[in-house]
């Protein structure tokens, strides 16, 4: 995670960014040490990038990557306004000993924001990768070639779901929170196809970022959460702590934008 | 191999901007890569992509295709390569011919979203010939098909559609011809290695069409009558395409007493070419002269004392008279297939072997030259007809475009089969005797 020191809305990249709307830095820091404390709480450990002025958006680590195991995949950003903290991240997993694994130049990949694991139980994991918005489905191929993992790329159709963070929310070998409406046609029959028992979001929750959540165990850390979500996710088992991120969401992102996990393990054998 | 695969094109769900494609409009940008000018077919041009990724289980290929339809492209998947394992890519190669004055930009740009895009061309590699009869190493080797090789950023299509030839482009860069290794001249530039080469596989016809209804190419056991009937109705569409007919005969045809049928269509103007050996010509004037076949009575089907020796005295005499043409001003010759040739002017080569009688003055022993006379009298041909005839069937299959029809007759199957396996896979074979076919077919014609 990235202290947000410097963050505010000083650009406008995706729908829910204006910079005319301010963003109070007490707010957005109190918020953020929640989720920290929350995170800490359900038994995560904290690792810390430094943050960097003039990169607002440097906060949102989700986009820093990809991670698997000690290999770290920098982003490439679509928007030049983020094109700069790829530097800052990559130094980042070379000090901790990562090997890092650049994507060629042309192709567009934003991190674990556009690519994330599912693993089916009595399945291999698949990487299930966003594209269109901010992503290049060009980029699945060659990650899959970097890190030998299977890749689905599912096309993203909505702007306002500019990332795959904001409408896909791996839960367990079973479950993940879906927003149908942000997939065409085919990527939602490639979703339906890979987890048994989704878990779907409307569109006004998705909206409330109730896909961007963040899990650790059995504990899912949520922006907010409707009390039909809240429900169903008792019912299969999980704790919900609700951590409000109002002040992040002025920049398009929540619980899950603010963090990346580094737990991660996605090739096959 | 889509539809067996599982998938079936959406009829929903193909989201509203690809509605939009249906409004192309504007001038297609021929300068884009991959996009090439059909030679062929002038009002089409040819665009090639390449998609690659996980294509199956992300239903991108689907996806691709159905945006191809909904813009109504005609395409093709002219390679397909399925990864076998859940992180293997694969990779297909889309052609597809679109109409000029279409705008194929918001297309393209939309096909490249989903990762598909324009294979980039390159130029054939060319090299210069150091040696008369010898081609340089990594020399291009032709099929039948039709061809078509890039230059200078162009597609130039290959004149003379021949196997086992090299692609000679010409001096200015403009044209570009199969020529046969012993027909190489030094500087000639020869077309090396596959790339810059497109090849056009014959789109096999659909439909009620000529010999649809045969499940093999090789047929013993189909009504005759009515592959005569179809023979027919192809040669009288060639005929009316204004392309020319070429017969390869072998002496089987006058043996079984189909030299009189086969004349006849020649005098009704059925046979513009003619290939055969130096037996066939002699006993097709052995036939006419002593009414034998290799002293066989065509009448009673006996042998005639002597007999055996007629075909001799008919080589002697055409030699004695210095040819065939020279014969029949002689009044020696009177009537028969080579008669009825010489008389309508219908050219023909008479290639000759190692095991020839005389042989006739007309007979080409050298068989290089006899082999160019034929490839001179190719371009044009829209239909062969094999008859009763194995070696000469097989050069001159060697010879033709595989957009020839071509009608292998024969007792015996093998002979069409081994046609198909030197590369004539255009070849159709009908196993009969060849004298009643062509008595069938004469019925049919005239």
């Amino acid at each position: 995670m990235c202290p947000p020191d410097h963050f505010e809305v000083a650009y406008e990249i995706n729908p829910w960014m204006h910079t005319e709307v301010a963003v109070d830095g007490d707010l957005a820091r109190a918020q953020w040490e929640r989720l920290v404390s929350a995170l800490t709480e359900a038994g995560a450990v904290i690792e810390w990038l430094s943050p960097v002025r003039g990169l607002p958006d440097l906060v949102f680590t989700a986009n820093a990557g990809l991670v698997d195991g000690h290999v770290y995949v920098p982003a490439r950003f679509k928007n030049p306004e983020r094109q700069p903290e790829t530097e800052h991240d990559t130094a980042w997993f070379l000090d901790h000993q990562f090997t890092v694994k650049p994507l060629p130049e042309g192709l567009v990949l934003e991190g674990a924001g556009d690519a994330l694991p599912f693993a089916a139980r009595g399945r291999p994991p698949v990487l299930v990768a966003g594209y269109r918005i901010r992503s290049d489905v060009r980029a699945h191929a060659v990650v899959s070639r970097l890190l030998g993992v299977a890749v689905r790329s599912v096309e993203l159709v909505d702007p306002r779901l500019y990332h795959l963070d904001l409408a896909f929310c791996p839960l367990d070998a079973r479950r993940a929170l879906v927003v149908w409406a942000a997939f065409d046609h085919y990527g939602r029959k490639v979703v339906a196809d890979l987890v048994p028992e989704p878990i779907e979001l409307l569109p006004e929750e998705a909206f409330a970022f109730v896909g961007n959540s963040v899990v650790v165990g059995d504990v899912i850390i949520m922006p907010t959460c409707p009390v039909r979500v809240g429900r169903l996710l008792e019912g299969a088992g999980f704790s919900i702590e609700v951590c409000d991120v109002s002040e992040f969401i002025k920049a398009g992102g929540a619980c899950r934008c603010l963090t990346l996990a580094l737990d991660v393990r996605l090739s096959l054998g | 191999m889509l539809l067996k695969v599982g998938f079936t094109p959406a009829r929903v769900g193909v989201d509203s901007w690809a509605l939009g494609l249906y409004r192309l409009t504007g001038q297609l940008r021929s300068h884009q890569f991959g996009v090439a000018h059909l030679g062929t077919v002038d009002h089409m041009v040819r665009v090639n992509l390449e998609l690659e990724g996980h294509l199956i289980d992300s239903l991108i290929l689907p996806k691709v295709l159905d945006l191809l339809v909904a813009a109504g492209v005609e395409y093709r998947l002219t390679d397909v390569t399925i990864g076998r394992t859940a992180t293997d890519l694969s990779r297909v190669l889309i052609e597809m011919d679109v109409p000029v004055g279409v705008d194929l930009d918001p297309l393209l740009e939309e096909l490249q979203v989903h990762g598909a895009n324009l294979c980039v061309e390159r130029d054939c590699a060319l090299a210069v010939a150091d040696t008369d009869g010898v081609l340089p190493s990594g020399f291009y080797s032709t099929t039948n098909l039709q061809t078509a090789v890039r230059v200078d950023g162009r597609w130039i299509e290959v004149i003379g559609p021949e196997m086992d030839c090299a692609v000679v482009v010409s001096a200015d860069r403009q044209l570009a011809r199969t020529v046969p290794m012993h027909r190489i001249r030094r500087g000639d530039l020869v077309v090396i290695g596959r790339e810059g080469v497109r090849v056009d596989a014959p789109d096999r016809p659909r439909g009620v069409s000529a010999f649809e209804f045969m499940g093999s190419d090789v047929s013993s056991e189909k009504p005759q009558a009515l592959l005569v009937r179809r023979v027919a109705d192809r040669l009288r569409a060639v005929r009316e395409a204004g392309l020319k007919v070429l017969v390869v005969a072998g002496p089987a045809v006058i043996h079984t007493g189909g030299g009189e049928d086969l004349a006849r269509l020649v005098a009704d103007g059925w046979v513009d070419v003619l290939f055969a050996g130096n037996g066939f010509a002699t006993h097709d004037i052995e036939s006419n002269v002593f009414g034998t076949s290799l002293g066989v009575s065509l009448d009673a089907g006996t042998q005639t004392e002597g007999g055996h020796s007629n075909h001799l005295r008919v080589i002697n005499e055409v030699r004695r008279l210095g040819s065939i043409a020279a014969t029949i001003d002689a009044g020696y010759v009177t009537k028969g297939v080579m008669y009825e040739c010489i008389r309508r002017g219908v050219p023909f080569v008479l290639a000759g072997s190692v095991r020839d009688d005389g042989p006739l003055p007309d007979t080409i022993t050298d068989v290089v030259e006899a082999a160019d006379r034929m490839r001179e009298l190719v371009p044009g041909v829209g239909a062969a007809l094999m008859l009763a005839s194995t070696l000469h069937a097989i050069a001159t299959g060697n010879l033709l475009p595989a957009s020839v029809e071509t009608f292998c007759v024969d007792i015996n199957m093998a002979v069409s089969t081994k046609l198909s396996d030197r590369g004539s896979q255009q070849a159709l074979g009908i196993v009969t005797d060849v004298g009643l076919f062509l008595r069938r077919l004469a019925g049919e014609l005239l």
